[in-house]
């Protein structure tokens, strides 16, 4: 007689579930770029060269002072260096007006909701 | 000659005095007639005369328009052209309840109040001669 030893093999498989809940970690978005002011030029008797420095003026202005009144004498102050006196500015969100002005020297526009009233006189 | 001088100096006294009582009067009435009137001087380098002008046609402009409809170039339309054509041009004006401002102007012609709830800016800048070019 012989002895057969057989080994039992006891291979136990156990399959693993794999998760499809993997997180997806969101990228940073770029920060968003400040969008340019809406310019309307409401009514001009102005070259428009001269109009273009005035928004642009009007824009750094705005960027640099919050009171209505310091836009207002940044703007009237580098048109008078510019232009040579005299000039006026108004500033807001809400005014009528009424002005005499110098032909060719006068410009009211809207950046956004601030309205700007500049004109040379005297 | 010291009886002249005397008098003179009575005179000058009572002239003084005089030209002092007026102008106490007169900005009293002043006052008054602000109060009444609802009017708040902000700023001012305008003679009274000129000033009660201004606050008597604002007010009158702002009775007869609609409560609480405010028209203010018509405000300011009026107002110009009756201190240009009264004093002379060239007055400008600005009606608003929001806005600020930087103006140059001539000495004696300004004035910022306010009547109500309405801002009003009224100024005058001196004239040039047309270039006849």
């Amino acid at each position: 007689m012989s002895e057969d030893a057989k080994k039992n093999i006891a291979g136990a498989l156990t399959a693993r579930p794999n998760s499809d809940d993997q997180k997806l970690s969101p990228l940073p978005s770029p920060a968003p770029a400040v969008p340019p002011k809406k310019v309307i030029i409401k009514s001009a008797d102005m070259i428009p060269d001269m109009q273009k420095e005035a928004v642009d003026i009007a824009v750094a202005a705005f960027e640099k002072y919050n009171v209505e009144k310091d836009v207002a004498e940044q703007i009237k102050k580098e048109f008078d260096k510019r232009h040579g006196p005299t000039w006026h500015c108004i500033v807001g969100r809400n005014f009528g007006s009424y002005v005499t002005h110098e032909t060719n020297h006068f410009v009211y526009f809207y950046l956004d909701q601030k309205a700007v009233l500049l004109f040379k006189s005297g | 000659m010291e009886g002249a001088e005397e008098e003179l100096e009575r005179r000058s006294k009572f002239l003084k005095s005089l030209i002092q009582k007026k102008k106490t009067i007169e900005q009293q009435e002043q006052h008054d007639h602000l109060q009444h009137n609802n009017v708040r001087v902000r700023a001012c380098d305008m003679p009274l005369p000129l000033q009660s002008r201004a606050f008597r046609c604002a007010r009158d402009l702002l009775d007869s328009m609609p409560p609480k409809k405010l028209d203010s170039k018509r405000l300011a339309l009026t107002l110009k052209k009756e201190f240009d054509s009264s004093y002379g041009p060239a007055w400008h004006c600005i009606v608003g309840t929001s806005f600020g401002s930087y103006v140059t102007h001539s000495l004696g012609g300004f004035v910022y109040f306010s009547i109500d709830k309405v801002y009003v800016l009224l100024f005058k800048t001196a004239v040039e001669p047309l270039d006849h070019s």
